[in-house]
């Protein structure tokens, strides 16, 4: 029998940890109560109307996929090629991971008209919509999560006696099955989060009528934001963690992986980006200043939110030597990363629905609440605001992910402990079924 | 095998509305919404010309057009391929149709579509008057409905509310693979366009500009294809068809003419025109 390997981040809740539960709770039965309240008056109580037919709830599902990525690979990666590394980040990666997913799927719930019909999906599928593409890899992608978190850490729940172990023995000889079948497991996850991310972006990609959306490059870069926000979340949860748990970061790696993310960034803001802007750039325009000046500076404020705050200066913080060490810098730049991808989704959304393709007056009528005779029912521009009632919704589905993240750290064994520590720290509590 | 498509000869409209009235009042649209608009191409609002006068030295360069829009029936439908479940889809006479009670109201159409032809029922659809309009039943919340090009007429052997209504002869709807068609004579004898052709939708709607067609006079409330085939209409016989259900929106005098199968639709109406 093999002794325990590892540590759970949190043995009980203190009054910090109650307090952060009963506030998360607070918060998700906010959001429960303003979905109820949308299904009876409708989504007329959102800010969407039909010229701005999405808002919030697919910014931020856009934003949650990509947040979704970086724990899977960050765990899966080292071990599809049979490396130690970040080994640290393995467990709390793919939490991470699968809390993130769970708020993806979520949140499209809240933006759907009639969600009692969404039984057909099953029974009526179309299988040229890249939204039944995307239904299908979101809930392989979750599924992917569940059973690799649980291969992860069956062995040590057995070890402790834990039911979760759902009858799972812990032996050597176990261990080393598990061992091989993470291996196939990193090398199914790997190519099925590239596909979660690139059907993602083929939602957008694929349509012709919404402006910048109708890009090839969209697929490539939301492959590249998930990198970027994913291992920025990881990062950020892993901090936080570290402080407030009893979980700890290995500052070695942290470090390493705060170089990575500078990589992904410099990918990311920089490189894409720039592939993208230039063609039109260069194409629109005459003068040698005309085309540097289209290229270089956005449209509106959500580009410099992502590129600037988003962007360059997590980058630059990450590349001073001096700076990138330090725990309260990788703490920083990871979370304007996150920050500055939000803006991203946010911005494509807005790049697709606020210019319409025919704008000639009097518009499209934008249904909705309709006031009497003097109201003008009519736009030529998409405009959209999201209302108190999507936010409560989108906060009350984002409290569940963190309630995911948290009962995770206290029912999981997220921390693997190597094999001589593991007696001090646990007390060799071994019960076996 | 039928696929039917609407000719609209901008040069012929009027700005009068009548086509976007029409088609809010037969197919009970709720307030607040519009399948089938008349846009102003000119001003910054509607009915508004660009350009100056040309008195006191404007440049006398006053320009206004009419661009009907609704939903173009696509032979490449991006709302039909983006549909999850199916419940926008293509009809086999080529009509792209919505099933409102498969309808999930993801309104991932309204994103494919590059028209705005679409509207989403955001709360519950409101009629004036209460008990609604037309022939159509009303949709419930939380679903997308758009023009169907009266799909519930044309099964009747009717034209489209809009095409009936046109008080300038300007929309013409009828089969685009019959050859004989105004329709299919209009595409190849004038100039017409599709709207927005670059996104390679290709539109059934087709737009004449440039040289006024003669359009097609509205003699009857009635298809061409019908005017063309019901027989008792030549020998003056009762002209309502055999299956009787023509009696609900026109009265059987609206049809009493003289049209024959091969008459040229440049002829002017006569005696009564249609009805509604």
């Amino acid at each position: 029998m093999a002794a325990d390997s590892s540590r759970i981040a949190i043995p009980a809740f203190g009054t910090k940890g109650k307090l952060w539960l009963g506030l998360l709770a607070a918060i998700m039965v906010a959001g429960l109560a303003a979905w109820g309240y949308q299904l009876t008056t409708g989504l007329v109580a959102t800010g969407m109307r039909n010229v701005f037919s999405w808002g919030l709830y697919i910014m931020m599902f856009v934003l949650f996929v990509g947040l979704s990525a970086g724990g899977l690979i960050i765990s899966s990666a080292p071990k599809f090629f049979h490396s130690h590394r970040y080994e640290g980040f393995a467990r709390l990666g793919v939490l991470v991971s699968l809390a993130c997913i769970t708020v993806a799927g979520l949140l499209i719930l809240p933006d759907i008209g009639r969600p009692e019909r969404l039984y057909q999906f099953f029974t009526s599928p179309d299988f040229r919509s890249p939204m039944v593409w995307d239904f299908g890899i979101v809930i392989l992608y979750g599924v992917l999560n569940l059973w690799y978190l649980w291969l992860l850490t069956r062995r040590d729940l057995a070890a402790r006696g834990s039911r979760l172990a759902l009858g799972v023995a812990d032996t050597d000889a176990g261990r080393e099955r598990d061992r091989t079948l993470m291996f196939w497991t990193a090398a199914l996850a790997l190519p099925t989060a590239v596909a979660l991310h690139s059907v993602t972006g083929w939602i957008f990609a694929t349509q012709i009528g919404r402006g910048d959306w109708f890009s090839p490059l969209v697929a490539p870069v939301f492959i590249a934001k998930a990198l970027v926000s994913g291992l920025g979340l990881l990062l950020v949860v892993s901090v936080l963690a570290d402080r407030l748990t009893n979980y700890e970061v290995d500052r070695e790696e942290l470090t390493s992986l705060g170089k990575i993310l500078g990589i992904f960034l410099a990918l990311h803001v920089v490189y894409l980006l720039a592939a993208e802007r230039l063609p039109h750039a260069w194409a629109n325009h005459f003068e040698f200043w005309a085309i540097t000046s289209s290229f270089l500076i956005g449209e509106s404020v959500y580009f410099w939110l992502w590129t600037v705050v988003g962007g360059a200066v997590p980058l630059v913080m990450l590349m001073i030597p001096s700076l990138r060490k330090r725990v309260s810098v990788i703490f920083t730049a990871s979370l304007l990363a996150v920050f500055g991808t939000m803006f991203e989704g946010i911005r494509l959304v807005f790049t697709g629905y606020e210019v319409a393709n025919i704008a000639l007056p009097p518009g499209i009528s934008t249904g909705g609440e309709y006031a009497g005779i003097t109201t003008d029912i009519w736009a030529t521009a998409g405009a959209y605001t999201p209302t108190l009632v999507e936010v409560a919704v989108t906060l009350g589905i984002v409290a569940f992910g963190a309630l995911i993240v948290t009962l995770g750290l206290k029912y999981v064994p997220i921390q693997r402990v190597e094999r001589p520590e593991s007696y001090a720290t646990d007390g060799g509590r071994q019960e076996r079924q | 095998m039928t696929n039917y498509g609407l000719v609209i000869d901008q040069e012929r409209c009027i700005g009068c509305q009548a086509c976007a009235v029409s088609c809010k009042q037969e197919n009970n649209v709720p307030m607040g919404q519009f399948w089938n608009r008349v846009l102003t191409e000119g001003g910054d609002k509607i009915d508004t010309p660009s350009g100056g006068y040309p008195e006191d030295g404007g440049s006398g360069s006053l320009d206004m057009e009419y661009q009907p829009t609704a939903c173009q029936h696509c032979e490449n439908a991006p709302c039909v391929k983006v549909c999850p479940v199916n419940a926008t889809y293509t009809r086999d006479d080529g009509i792209v149709e919505i099933d409102y009670d498969k309808c999930i109201g993801c309104r991932y159409c309204m994103a494919a579509c590059p028209y705005n032809a679409r509207v989403f029922n955001w709360d519950e659809p409101e009629q004036m008057p209460e008990e609604g309009t037309g022939d159509v039943a009303a949709r419930p919340q939380g679903v997308v409905e758009k023009c169907t090009f009266c799909s519930h007429r044309v099964d009747e052997g009717l034209d489209p509310a809009c095409v009936v209504n046109c008080p300038a002869d300007a929309r013409i709807f009828g089969d685009l693979d019959d050859e004989g068609s105004t329709v299919s004579k209009y595409i190849n004898e004038y100039e017409t366009d599709q709207l927005l052709e670059d996104r390679g939708t290709d539109p059934k709607t087709h737009y004449i500009s440039g040289e006024m067609s003669p359009g097609r006079p509205q003699t009857s409330d009635k298809m061409e294809s019908e005017l063309d085939d019901v027989s008792p209409w030549s020998d003056g016989a009762e002209d309502v068809p055999s299956d009787a259900d023509g009696s609900d929106s026109g009265d059987s005098g609206g049809s009493h003419h003289s049209i024959e199968s091969d008459a040229d639709p440049h002829v002017p109406a006569v005696g009564s025109g249609g009805d509604d």
